[in-house]
């Protein structure tokens, strides 16, 4: 277990907060958390949920969540379930949350990144291509 | 120079957003309607924006959270979410109006059907959104929108008994012929003109992104204090020319294209074009606002990346709803409905919907972790309350009044 645990007021302070990756791109909120008994009794924050999965999830649309996040998880041929971000990722916890990561390989950024191939990019005047 | 350019965020907001369809329609017809018997609800809705507006703009400042993403946080996902389909489709509404408005204007001058020129008011509106220097424009239609001080203009020229206004306006009655419902209504749809919330978010969202910190709380303060209430004079100018013109000969506001008609009489040809150019610039300022909102608030709910200075690859989700968006009002306002009725719909379902944004607003106004030592001071916070219960007994009343006065028909 982090020894370096802070303590917060978890749905204060983490839940529905803003994301934000390495570069200060918004992607996406804090949809849910997933908290672990430690031998200590207490509960420890060890993860940042997010995506449309995750918000459907605690929306207690809990069959579209799950749904979602395994099409989700699908789509990038990913491995390891990509809603799920480790707690120490998260840089700085304030207003906004910074994470170290990248937005590109979160979930919440599969719907931006169709948005630009299927929409954006097919309409005219829409200034510099972005990477990736 | 750049405070100059600060307050043009103001005066946009101001004219494009103050004075909207919203404002020309419901000033219009309670003017000709009710005499100056609902002008008190004109000032009531300024001091109303004042409040609300200087509180998401100090809110935005201090903690670079504009007023969607902060509704979420504060009254959770669930309730966020019911918050957000609301004011999206209200928002939409206003769209739909707008850029209908827009045509209209342009109709009063080429005498084309103006269902005809919806679409293209609308690409007009879409390319400003995606790719033209958006502070630019901000400050021509700014600027373009002082052309209905000429509503001022006619007011002067008419030359009215000054005191008689004065009483009238300050001894309001239910005039006969109108019951008690429909006086009610009526007020509410004033009210709801005045303090629409797209206003807030679109200011708010302005704020964070041209960076705002504690050292533009002033500038936020001459914006709202400045600009609203330069706007609620061009409201009550178009409620009095309504009521020294239409009222006498009975002339009920039924289309737009009636708004500047006192204009026309009092001050000839070149008044009419000035306001015909106001209502223009007005509507297609708030035009662009009320587009640009509907992305605003579903971005800002998801936590996508959003903004109007982000070129659409770098914000692509947000530009897809503001498209989407445009879209969906085209096809509305081409199957004809009545722009009139759709924006009496708006303000007043607008009013509706205030105390859902009004109240997290409120709160967070007096947290000292989102707002520092800038907290709500006491008179602010008894004045604030006073308005929330206002907007909550609103809130209440709104529905039944609508059915009861079928629409303040």
């Amino acid at each position: 277990m982090n020894t370096n645990a802070r303590v917060l007021h978890a749905t204060l302070d983490l839940l529905d907060r803003q994301l934000r990756d390495r570069h200060g791109v918004l992607c996406g909120n804090v949809d849910d958390l997933e908290v672990e008994h430690a031998e200590d009794g207490r509960l420890y924050v060890t993860h940042i949920v997010t995506g449309a999965g995750a918000l459907a999830y605690r929306l207690r649309r809990r069959r579209l969540g799950r749904w979602l996040n395994r099409f989700s998880n699908r789509m990038a041929d990913a491995e390891a379930d990509r809603s799920m971000i480790p707690l120490v990722l998260a840089s700085q916890i304030g207003p906004a949350i910074d994470l170290a990561v990248d937005a590109a390989d979160l979930p919440t950024h599969d719907g931006e990144r169709w948005a630009r191939v299927h929409v954006v990019e097919h309409i005219p005047l829409r200034g510099r291509r972005a990477r990736d | 120079m750049k405070k100059v350019l600060g307050i043009a965020l103001g005066v946009l907001s101001a004219i494009g957003g103050f004075v909207d369809i919203g404002d020309l329609v419901a000033n219009s017809a309670t003017g000709a309607r009710f005499d100056l018997n609902l002008a008190w609800v004109v000032p009531f809705g300024v001091i109303g924006i004042i409040i609300y507006a200087e509180m998401s703009g100090r809110v935005a400042a201090l903690c670079q959270r504009p007023v969607f993403d902060l509704v979420r946080e504060r009254l959770g996902p669930r309730f966020g979410a019911g918050n957000l389909v609301a004011s999206f489709f209200i928002n939409l509404l206003t769209l739909t109006a707008e850029i209908a408005g827009v045509a209209i204007a342009v109709s009063l001058l080429t005498s084309v059907n103006y269902v005809l020129l919806i679409p293209f008011a609308a690409v007009l509106v879409w390319v400003v959104c995606w790719r033209l220097p958006f502070n630019i424009m901000e400050q021509v239609f700014g600027l373009m929108g002082m052309a209905l001080l000429v509503f001022v203009v006619a007011v002067w020229k008419i030359g009215p008994d000054w005191g008689d206004l004065a009483s009238k306006a300050t001894h309001p009655t239910v005039p006969n012929g109108e019951t008690p419902f429909t006086y009610a209504y009526y007020a509410i749809a004033l009210f709801g003109a005045a303090m629409t919330p797209y206003e807030v978010f679109f200011f708010s969202s302005g704020a964070v992104e041209d960076r705002w910190s504690a050292a533009d709380l002033g500038e936020n303060k001459a914006n709202v204090f400045i600009g609203f209430p330069l706007g609620g004079v061009l409201s009550l100018a178009i409620m009095v020319c309504a009521s020294l013109v239409l009222a006498p000969r009975a002339i009920d506001v039924a289309q737009l294209s009636q708004v500047p008609l006192p204009v026309a009489s009092a001050v000839g040809r070149v008044g009419l074009a000035f306001a015909i150019l106001g209502i223009f610039a007005a509507t297609f300022g708030a035009a662009l606002e009320t587009s640009l909102s509907s992305g605003y608030v579903v971005a800002q709910y998801l936590g996508w990346p959003w903004g109007k200075y982000h070129p659409p690859t770098r914000a692509s989700r947000f530009h897809v709803v503001v498209l989407a968006s445009i879209v969906v009002a085209v096809l509305i306002g081409l199957t004809g409905v009545d722009p009139v009725k759709v924006t009496e719909y708006s303000i007043v379902l607008s009013a509706a919907a205030l105390p859902l944004t009004y109240f997290p607003i409120l709160v967070i106004a007096n947290d000292r972790r989102y707002v520092q030592d800038h907290t709500n001071g006491r008179f602010l916070n008894a004045v604030a309350t006073l308005y929330l219960i206002v907007l909550v007994l609103v809130a209440v009343a709104t529905i039944p009044l609508m059915i009861i006065t079928k629409g303040g028909a």
